[in-house]
């Protein structure tokens, strides 16, 4: 059952299986698989639940929703970057653009290489993400219904012969309303909310929305269950009701910010010293065009195709249309000249561009902020500051070459190009982090990382935790490196091997 | 909306969303509940950098204006943004750049707003309101078809 505020009377006290906190790309899956097995399975969601008839395809009601913060999460360093984060069930896979990826080749090799995780086979890794792909409905983005800003982009991509196509979604009959990041109002895009939770419900599984867990209850060395409590849905307060979950195997799975949080409060599964470490972000700048006839945003699929030209030197160029109140954020001017550019919406794209494989790592910390809020600390690097130009100067070079007027940067210096002399200029200068009027990043990573030394990783192949028995860890955090692409297809594969030996555990037990 | 007065609200929101040709104009006291809505959801830090970027704003517009924000005439406040939020230094262009997210998003959310520009929101969720996607394997029928 998925239970609400509403549904639950006073304090809960109870047994499981397996009790798991968080319900999104990690826990979803393992959700799914372990009650599909039999074992009786408690879910700990922080966020509300919400279904498609929620989805109103209005971004700020969904940012106070379904986003954490409001959507209001900023890293502390050069230059501040926004760094939304899903709070709903599903976690952020509710509320992402539904690309699903599998990582590239080498990364596995490097995972092999530098962080002596050879138990994970690439046969095996292919074997799930097979099996996911099936199961998710992934399929490449129908260029019908892209929409016409998708389909310009690519135009200018290949006119100026370089390596692009339309991206991979886990989406099903997707028709193209616009609105991925604010909740598929269609129930297209097969996030964890419509997918793997529905299962596990089948299963038996019982999800306790609005209740956050709050700390892993240890007894000789052994995780035994979660304490936790409910909070307000509005204020995000505890209403004054706590839960006590006593399991056989506990599985932290909050994302990669909010994982490592936890422990750090808590102090616990840390004897390495790294966790809230080696963060990655995936750093991400815009690029808008001006067209002279309309493009029609943000009608069709805001995220379906990509340039990878330059993948191997860690710049992935992928779309995303917005609607106005978003794309007004984009533009870096105010007054009169962003309200010109704002009555020529129709005829804008938006396109953007991530630094899909970094130098620059950043740390979540616990500030003892107001709340229940880590501190995100993360500094662009030179290199990556570098990739980052090199990324958005690709971007204006081919909207320029699908017949742009007018492209709108992020660098200070280089806000507006009205052509190729503009755009040789903003190559050949140097630009500093400094400079960057407004970053986004969608993907932390590598907060609580897996690996095949105890002194340098958080949690084995297995992602169970180093320190503590039965204790599991599996999100985002335990991601070791970028996957050089989006992660969700990645971490719901480790999530997915996570419930394999989870399952081993438990029977051998039994 | 406590971070800043209505005036001032008034004064930023004229400046930051301009008069955009053939769109209604701003609504102070319809956006201002959007504003406190959306600050009273979200991180606390974020109002008081709102209340304090407004504070620099005014003080910048006396050391680069020679003048009060309040008492420069509308062009001249969003000649003064569009400076600040050119500049190279990040904090000088954060204090024109944080205070546009909530200012713009209270504009352009507005159907009367938003509409007109090609994004009817309850259009699109009637339209999808329609669609049956299950996850069966086999797919039914789309609903308008079996009628
Ligand atoms: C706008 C956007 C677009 C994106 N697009 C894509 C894309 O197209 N493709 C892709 O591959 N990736 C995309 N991503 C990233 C992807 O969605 C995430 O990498 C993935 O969902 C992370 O999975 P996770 O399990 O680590 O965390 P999440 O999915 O975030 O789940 C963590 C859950 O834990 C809950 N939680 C946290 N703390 C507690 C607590 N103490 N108690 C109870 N519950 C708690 C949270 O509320 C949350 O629901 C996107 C992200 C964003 C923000």
């Amino acid at each position: 059952m998925i239970l609400g505020p509403g549904d639950v009377k006073g304090d809960v006290s109870r047994g499981a299986d397996v009790v798991i906190i968080g319900s999104g790309a990690g826990g979803g899956p393992i959700a799914r698989e372990l009650a599909g097995e039999g074992y009786s399975v408690v879910v700990l969601e922080e966020g509300g639940y919400f279904t498609r008839e929620d989805f109103n395809l209005d971004p700020a009601d969904s940012y106070m929703k379904m986003y954490r913060d409001a959507c209001q999460t900023i890293t502390l360093g050069v230059p501040f970057i926004l760094l939304p984060l899903g709070k709903t069930v599903g976690g952020t896979t509710t509320v992402n653009s539904g690309t699903a990826l599998r990582m590239l080749r080498p990364v596995l090799k490097k995972w092999h290489m530098t962080h002596g995780l050879t138990d994970i086979a690439e046969e095996e890794l292919n074997l799930i993400y097979g099996h996911l792909e099936e199961f998710l409905f992934v399929k490449r983005a129908d260029p019908e219904v892209a929409g016409k800003v998708a389909a310009t982009f690519l135009a200018g991509a290949e006119k100026l012969g370089l390596s692009c196509g339309w991206l991979p979604r886990n989406a099903k009959e997707c028709e193209g309303f616009g609105s991925c990041a604010f909740g598929c109002p269609s129930g297209s895009k097969q996030s964890v909310d419509v997918s793997f939770i529905p299962d596990a419900v089948k299963s038996g599984a019982d999800i306790y929305t609005r209740c956050r867990a709050e700390a892993i209850r240890v007894k000789g060395g052994r995780a035994v269950g979660v304490s936790g409590y409910f909070v307000d849905p509005v204020t995000g307060r505890p209403d004054g009701r706590r839960i006590e979950v006593e399991a056989a195997v506990t599985v932290l799975a909050a994302g990669a910010i909010y994982s490592p949080y936890f422990l750090l409060k808590q102090g616990l599964a840390n004897s390495s010293g790294q966790v809230g470490k080696n963060l990655q972000i995936h750093p991400a700048t815009q690029s808008v065009a001006l067209f002279d006839e309309p493009l029609g945003p943000p009608k069709g699929i805001p995220q379906c195709c990509y340039v990878d030209e330059f993948k191997g030197e860690g710049i992935m160029l992928e779309g995303g249309t917005v609607p106005p109140e978003i794309h007004s954020l984009a533009l870096p001017f105010a007054g009169r000249r962003n309200a010109s550019l704002m009555t020529s919406y129709p005829n804008m794209g938006i396109f953007g561009g991530m630094v899909s494989e970094s130098d620059s790592w950043g740390r979540v910390v616990d500030l003892h902020r107001p709340g229940y809020r880590p501190g995100m600390l993360y500094t662009l690097r030179g290199r990556d500051v570098g990739k980052a130009k090199v990324g958005t100067v690709l971007m204006a070079e081919i909207w320029f070459a699908a017949g742009a007027k007018k492209v709108f940067t992020p660098f200070a210096g280089h806000y507006e190009l009205a052509g190729p002399r503009d755009l040789r200029r903003m190559e050949r200068s140097r630009v500093r982090a400094t400079d960057i009027f407004g970053m986004s990043a969608y993907h932390p990573l590598g907060t609580c990382r897996m690996g095949g030394d105890p002194e340098w990783s958080v949690v084995k192949h297995t992602c169970e935790s180093w320190d503590l028995e039965d204790f599991y860890i599996c999100d985002g955090s335990v991601i070791p490196s970028s996957p050089g692409v989006n992660p969700q297809l990645t971490i719901m594969a480790m999530a997915m091997r996570c419930a394999g030996f989870i399952d081993d555990r438990l029977s051998a037990s039994s | 909306m406590k971070a800043v007065s209505r005036q001032q609200l008034q004064e930023l929101l004229a400046a930051y969303v301009g008069e955009p040709e053939g769109l209604p104009p701003i609504d102070p006291d319809g956006q201002a509940d959007f504003i406190a809505e959306y600050f009273a959801a979200g991180a606390p830090e974020l109002k008081a950098v709102f209340f304090l970027c407004n504070l620099s704003l005014r003080i910048l517009s006396f050391l680069l204006e020679g003048r009060s924000f309040s008492r420069l005439d509308p062009e001249a406040r969003q000649e003064l943004l569009n400076r600040i939020i050119a500049s190279r230094n990040p904090l000088i262009r954060g204090i024109g750049v944080l205070p546009g997210l909530p200012l713009l998003m209270s504009y352009y959310r507005r159907p009367d707003v938003a509409v007109p520009l090609g994004f009817d929101a309850a259009a699109l969720k009637k339209e999808s309101d329609l669609r049956v996607v299950s996850r069966d394997r086999d797919l039914p029928p789309k609903q308008e078809d079996a009628s």
